[in-house]
């Protein structure tokens, strides 16, 4: 017999086989609690909103800001791109094709970090990955990134460079007083630093 | 994690290694399978040589059918698989520049590593004409980023926008490689060539 028969005699019966029956779709490999707890220590979750400005600034279709505030408190004031999903309907079905995907990375963010670490939690608890909380909320974003302080003139070098990047950020952004002042006062140049994206760390394949 | 997730259990290093060995093995099985002559790679396109397109669909099918039985079996969770994200545009334009590199070269990028390794000078050829297009591609990135990143899909499953499940997809796709099975060897017997 020829190899094309001995191969279709095997994988056919095993593709009926696949085809009749029921999908898996239980997630047999669950965060357990100490592995959650060890990743709430090592504050994984966390990017910081530098970070998240530049992939705003930047246009990275791979970020998914997610305002898990009420409706209301989202229609007054949100990020660039972001959807709303209030943490009240975090485990409704229509929402976990969002959570449970492999592409874009999730950052959940509300005023402080309390209920998007919550969301956060309930979307690991589910063995969702790429899901991360906005460092500090929007209440320091609006400190740092829309508001940022110059540095005491004493202050180490990277932290008049975290400046500069926040103040381009801010500009890029819509931030109110930075347009107001000018900003001569400083000799660096006010050209946003470049911050690398953290990419996954699994491997693709190729030929 | 599962029985067969090793990520965390043994060390970035032992990963790098266990892939070394790997891929040398890889190599050398494409190697004594004839994957490291231009001329059986190229036949694919005048039909003389079809090889390629069986081995490439049998490691298709085999993969998902392993896949989906050990999901079946819960030994692995599908969902934590690294599928590579779309990006629409950037797939067609880099498989039109794939391919036409492949036809003129008479190599993909794994295969011309294969032939540079038994000293065939051709494939040394097309391994520096890689490493300049990996150049051109880096510093001209902010031409091309936006085609580069336009039409983000996520990663899309074919058998979820057919709305059919994993696994009767996996039957059409193996009837549909056991189909183009035919029509290669058949495609060979129709347009022979004596020595390549």
């Amino acid at each position: 017999m020829k190899p094309r028969i001995w191969l279709a005699l095997f994988v056919i019966p095993l593709g009926l086989i696949i085809a009749a029956v029921p999908q898996n779709t239980s997630h047999p490999y669950k965060l357990t609690a100490s592995q959650l707890l060890e990743e709430v220590n090592t504050r994984t979750q966390f990017i910081t909103p530098e970070t998240v400005a530049d992939m705003i600034v930047k246009k990275d279709p791979t970020l998914q800001l997610i305002d898990v505030r009420s409706q209301g408190e989202f229609e007054k004031f949100s990020l660039p791109g972001a959807i709303n999903i209030p943490i009240a309907d975090l485990l409704s079905e229509e929402h976990s094709g969002i959570f449970d995907q492999d592409a874009k990375m999730n950052v959940f963010y509300s005023n402080s970090t309390l209920m998007a670490n919550e969301a956060w939690m309930l979307t690991r608890q589910l063995g969702y990955e790429n899901n991360y909380v906005l460092e500090g909320g929007l209440n320091y974003w609006f400190e740092v990134i829309l508001n940022p302080q110059e540095p005491a003139s004493t202050s180490p070098d990277e932290e008049f460079a975290k400046y500069d990047f926040r103040k381009g950020a801010s500009q890029a952004l819509g931030g109110g007083t930075v347009s107001a002042q000018t900003p001569e006062t400083n000799s660096a140049a006010p050209k946003p630093a470049i911050k690398a994206t953290p990419k996954k760390k699994k491997a693709a394949g190729g030929c | 994690m599962g029985p067969l997730s090793v990520n965390e259990l043994i060390s970035e290093n032992t990963n790098l290694f266990l892939a070394f060995v790997i891929g040398t093995a890889f190599g050398f099985v494409l190697e004594s399978s004839g994957f490291s002559s231009s001329r059986k790679l190229a036949g694919v396109f005048y039909g003389y040589d079809m090889v390629v397109l069986k081995v490439f669909f049998t490691g298709a099918i085999t993969a998902m059918l392993g896949l989906l039985f050990f999901s079946l079996f819960g030994w692995v969770d599908l969902d934590l698989v690294y599928v590579n994200p779309t990006y629409l545009t950037s797939a067609i334009v880099g498989g039109i520049i794939m391919g036409l590199g492949f036809i003129m070269g008479g190599y993909c990028p794994g295969t011309s590593f294969c032939g540079a390794s038994i000293g065939k000078i051709d494939a040394m050829v097309f391994i520096i004409g890689l490493f300049l297009g990996v150049s051109l591609f880096g510093a001209g990135y902010d031409w091309w980023e936006k085609m580069y990143l336009a039409k983000f899909l996520g990663s899309p499953k074919i058998s979820e926008s057919l709305g059919l499940s994993d696994g009767v997809f996996a039957l059409l796709l193996i009837l549909v490689a056991l189909g183009m099975f035919w029509a290669a060897e058949w495609a060979e017997k129709k347009f022979p060539r004596e020595e390549y």
